[in-house]
């Protein structure tokens, strides 16, 4: 029985690679998309989505445009770190399926609520459209199957302020929500994350297959790999959402506890900062699986013989 | 004078129900629809609640659509039903409603009929202002198509009357008023530093009552216990007004001091958590969000209310026995 998967996400460079692992994986089946704002504009953004399933000829696949801000706080996207569009220097062309008339939010309750236990939703993007979905149907919380989630940092350091992750930080109210939901959680922190490192060595592996694909994941990362270089000294780059989106169908890559995870709203330096309550301070019950621990090499190989077997059957 | 037409987001609540009641009993509004929220107490009575008293009113064509069921981030707040009693409408018993709500959230609803007629929508909050603040992310095009919007909320030099200094409404979701009062909407609002000059006294209820009409004994058996509280806590015979008062911006303008202001909300989660506050020094810089309605000729709002009340319960007079 396949992983029936809609994700949520703001490609983004590593979105679009995990749109293309989910593709690539034959345990799970990618049954649509909903755009968040985040690492581009949520026009961009399902640009991008099209764009990126046209590229592996899954242009079937639905794209709902979402939310276009944070709930609370100012908007903030990220050209520095997925380029002007999105994908680095990637150059997708115009894409010939239009998003459907839906809004993304009211694609996941209708999804989730007419298949009750059946979906599981990858979120790799900041949480606005699920915190509101969550709002306007409490009953997603008990109908979705799992939830995996790339963002926060606990005990890593933050890759936008010293102590938040990006996606956390950008809509932490909403992430807020989405915590305290009830909802069955996975989260994929930086702790994890920072240990895969794309290097240079892997994409020229990649790219002795010749294809559009791989093509592509040169020209996005290589524009992510400038800026992990430039900003946090890192030779290659880190690819934070397609290891979430792996560890749908191969949650052996991550070792998790359970714990009780909050994140603070408080406006102060640690705003968006996602924190764990390892020493059971609060008494409060753990309310998310926490990947703590990865064997890097694992996802790497996964990461890279996917690709490679995307692109050659599509070439 | 053109009808004004009104969309009411509202969490009935004694003071809700009146302002229902108001808003029907005056030919200068129309009122097109209620939306339902949690706050006074939860979705489920105030849902029940908006149809019951518009039923009371003989007024059941008018659509409420059910809303959220807690805020965005807060904790649903300590119930109401100290002040509001244990079905939101103190001690009036009214009659299971006929009418179901629309089968449409209230935040699609509202997305929908602001749509449907750019700049002709007038709306109302008088509860906490979750629902709006969805509704703008959900759909940013709401924001230019409503023609005002009219909130009762917040404590601007008034203490608070639920922390020192935090409003009911605002504290209940503190997120969705930051939301609403950042969104760029035109905003009256009417705050505490008004609503508690609008007093409905013990005699003025009496008064009503001289009409044997279910509408006169709605006002009474509703605003008992209400009343009851603001002897026990605030010390004065009598009831505000709150939310009833937001009406007069359309229905008597003229009653009020307005100013201009930037207008902020603390969402720290400190001492001043759900805060309301204006720039009046402009020390922020930042340009005026909203009108503010810093005070009120009260009595004579009171006498307007009452006024309008009796001719409701006229229209509905049953002879007497």
């Amino acid at each position: 029985m396949k992983r029936r998967i809609i994700l949520d996400t703001d490609p983004g460079i590593d979105d679009s690679l995990a749109i293309l692992l989910a593709l690539a994986s034959p345990e799970i089946s990618l049954e649509g998309l909903s755009v968040v704002h985040g690492n581009s504009s949520t026009a961009q953004g399902t640009v991008n989505a099209l764009s990126v399933l046209e590229l592996a000829k899954a242009e079937h696949i639905p794209v709902y445009a979402g939310c276009e801000l944070p709930l609370v706080q100012p908007s903030l996207l990220a050209p520095e770190t997925h380029g002007e569009h999105g994908i680095g220097y990637a150059k997708l062309p115009e894409p010939l399926t239009r998003p459907q008339s839906q809004n993304g939010c009211d694609f996941l309750i209708d999804k989730i609520m007419s298949n009750p236990g059946e979906m599981t939703l990858v979120a790799i993007g900041p949480l606005t459209n699920i915190a509101l979905a969550l709002r306007q149907e409490p009953r997603i919380a008990k109908n979705v199957k799992e939830v995996f989630i790339m963002g926060g940092a606990i005990r890593h350091e933050g890759n936008t302020t010293p102590l938040a992750e990006f996606n956390t930080y950008v809509d932490p109210h909403a992430a807020h929500m989405v915590f305290h939901s009830g909802m069955p959680i996975t989260l994929t922190p930086l702790d994890v994350t920072y240990d895969c490192i794309f290097l240079k060595e892997d994409l020229n592996r990649l790219l002795k297959t010749a294809s559009p694909i791989t093509s592509f994941i040169a020209d996005a990362t290589r524009f992510y790999m400038e800026f992990h270089d430039e900003y946090q000294h890192i030779e290659g780059c880190v690819i934070n959402d397609p290891m979430t989106m792996a560890l749908t169908f191969m949650p052996e890559i991550c070792d998790y506890q359970e714990l009780y995870v909050d994140v603070d709203l408080s406006g102060g330096v640690s705003m968006g900062s996602t924190f764990a309550d390892f020493y059971r301070m609060t008494q409060k019950p753990a309310n998310m699986k926490v990947a703590l621990g990865v064997r890097p090499r694992v996802f790497m190989e996964l990461f890279m013989e996917r690709m490679e077997k995307l692109a050659k059957s599509l070439t | 004078m053109p009808t004004t037409r009104i969309i009411l987001d509202t969490d009935p609540g004694v003071d809700d129900a009146l302002t229902v009641l108001l808003a029907l009993a005056s030919p200068e509004i129309q009122l097109e629809a209620l939306t339902t929220i949690c706050g006074n107490i939860g979705i489920e009575k105030t849902t029940r609640n908006a149809l019951a008293v518009l039923e009371l009113a003989n007024a059941s064509h008018i659509p409420v659509a059910r809303g959220c069921e807690s805020p965005l981030v807060s904790l649903l707040g300590k119930s109401g039903e100290a002040v509001h009693g244990t079905s939101g409408l103190g001690q009036a018993n009214l009659t299971e409603p006929k009418a179901q709500p629309v089968k449409q959230h209230a935040i699609d609803y509202l997305i929908e009929r602001i749509l449907a007629e750019p700049g002709q929508i007038t709306l109302f909050t008088i509860g906490p202002m979750t629902n709006l603040a969805l509704a703008i992310r959900k759909d940013p095009r709401i924001v230019p198509a409503i023609k005002e919007l009219i909130i009762m909320g917040g404590a601007i030099r008034q203490g608070g009357n639920v922390t020192p200094l935090a409003e009911f409404n605002i504290h209940a979701d503190a997120h969705a008023a930051h939301i609403v009062f950042h969104s760029g909407i035109p905003i009256t609002l009417v705050p505490l530093d008004a609503t508690y000059k609008c007093l409905l006294t013990y005699a003025d209820i009496e008064h009503l009552n001289r009409i044997n009409s279910r509408i006169a004994r709605f006002v009474r058996d509703s605003t008992s216990d209400y009343m009851d509280f603001y002897r026990k806590y605030e010390g004065f015979d009598g009831c505000a007004l709150h939310d009833p008062l937001t009406l007069a911006v359309i229905l008597a303008p003229e009653l009020f001091t307005f100013e201009e202001h930037h207008v902020d909300v603390d969402i720290s989660g400190g001492v001043g958590n759900g805060n309301t506050f204006a720039d009046f020094m402009k020390v922020s810089k930042k340009p005026a969000n909203m009108r503010v309605a810093l005070d009120v000729r009260g009595r004579d709002f009171v006498e307007l209310f009452l006024q309008r009340m009796e001719t409701l319960c006229r229209s509905m007079e049953e002879p007497t026995q």
